[in-house]
């Protein structure tokens, strides 16, 4: 009983840790690397010499010397790490999100791009939910 | 910053009719994404495996007055400095800004669709034959990052390295402002 305790309260502290995630608002990749480079510079200078920002490369090396590695760039690499999945997810919804608003207000309009333009001057009758993905992509 | 976020989409959009080539470590994402974005349909596509040719062939002779090389001239496009470790492939952690700049535009409905060459530069200090293998290798590491950590779809990028013979200071072509990365919009992506 007490151990579904536990269990329940880090599932709840799961979905609320998710929640929070969800609302927060995203970062741009610029920012997300630029963070990474100001907590975890210094490590990757001293453990990953040669090592490149593509293909996790950077992110298996400050793993494999994580004993090595500062604290806090152990956890900034996390959050970057999230950060850019947030920002990729938001990107790839936006559409599907906004596809009612874009039926409603942007009849005849052809490419994302397009839509995206008319989806930007409709801003004041666009739904929450689409407004919120089009700031969520960085698109604004 | 905030006074060009402030311009809005419908200034951006005018912009796409400005200049075609800009600085992007000046620039801001809207101005990036426009400057990169003036796609011209003009002329047969661009065809890496000749300029990677051309260059080959005019290794220590410049390319700038060969005819792949010279037709990118005119083509919507962006110098970057990204800075790497001394003579390897890893990108330097100062620039990984840079590299998310690259990524951020290349994410925007307006480019998302095109295709772009990653042109890897370097000063004519040291062997022409190593510089060209060099920027090659650094160009191809960007387009790695860009593909990967950022997922900007491979088929949307190529590298290429064209070492000391493109210097944008040909007056000074040891002049470490000739080391540099263009990014040029080629067109529609296939």
């Amino acid at each position: 009983m007490r151990r579904y305790g536990i269990v329940g309260a880090i599932a709840l502290a799961v979905v609320v840790g998710q929640a929070g995630l969800a609302a927060a608002q995203t970062i741009s990749f610029a920012d997300a690397v630029t963070t990474l480079a100001k907590e975890c510079g210094a490590d990757i200078k001293k453990h990953c010499a040669g090592v490149n920002l593509g293909n996790n490369q950077i992110q298996q090396c400050l793993e494999k010397n994580q004993a090595a590695v500062s604290p806090t760039c152990t956890s900034t690499l996390a959050t970057v790490t999230a950060s850019i999945q947030q920002r990729l997810a938001a990107q790839a919804s936006v559409m599907q999100v906004c596809s009612t608003d874009a039926h409603q207000h942007c009849k005849g309009v052809v490419g994302e791009y397009n839509i995206l333009g008319c989806l930007l001057k409709t801003v004041r009758i666009d739904s929450g939910k689409c407004n919120q993905a089009i700031t969520d992509a960085g698109w604004r | 910053m905030s006074v060009i976020r402030n311009l809005g989409y419908g200034a951006a959009l005018a912009m796409l009719l400005a200049t075609t080539t800009a600085n992007a470590q000046d620039l801001s994402e809207t101005q990036l994404v426009n400057t990169l974005g003036q796609v011209s349909n003009e002329g047969a596509p661009i065809d890496v495996a000749l300029l990677v040719q051309e260059v080959t062939e005019n290794v220590g002779q410049g390319v700038a007055n060969l005819p792949n090389w010279s037709r990118l001239a005119g083509m919507p496009q962006l110098t970057v400095e990204i800075n790497f470790e001394n003579n390897s492939i890893a990108i330097e952690p100062s620039s990984y800004r840079a590299v998310g700049q690259i990524a951020d535009a290349l994410h925007h409905p307006i480019l998302s669709k095109n295709k772009f060459l990653v042109v890897g530069h370097t000063n004519a200090t040291g062997d022409p034959k190593h510089n060209l293998k060099l920027s090659d290798e650094r160009a191809n590491a960007i387009v790695e990052a860009l593909s990967t950590t950022f997922a900007i779809p491979a088929s949307h990028l190529v590298g290429i390295g064209v070492g000391s013979e493109l210097p944008v200071d040909p007056a000074d072509p040891k002049a470490p402002v000739n080391r540099r990365v263009q990014l040029i919009n080629i067109g529609k992506a296939n």
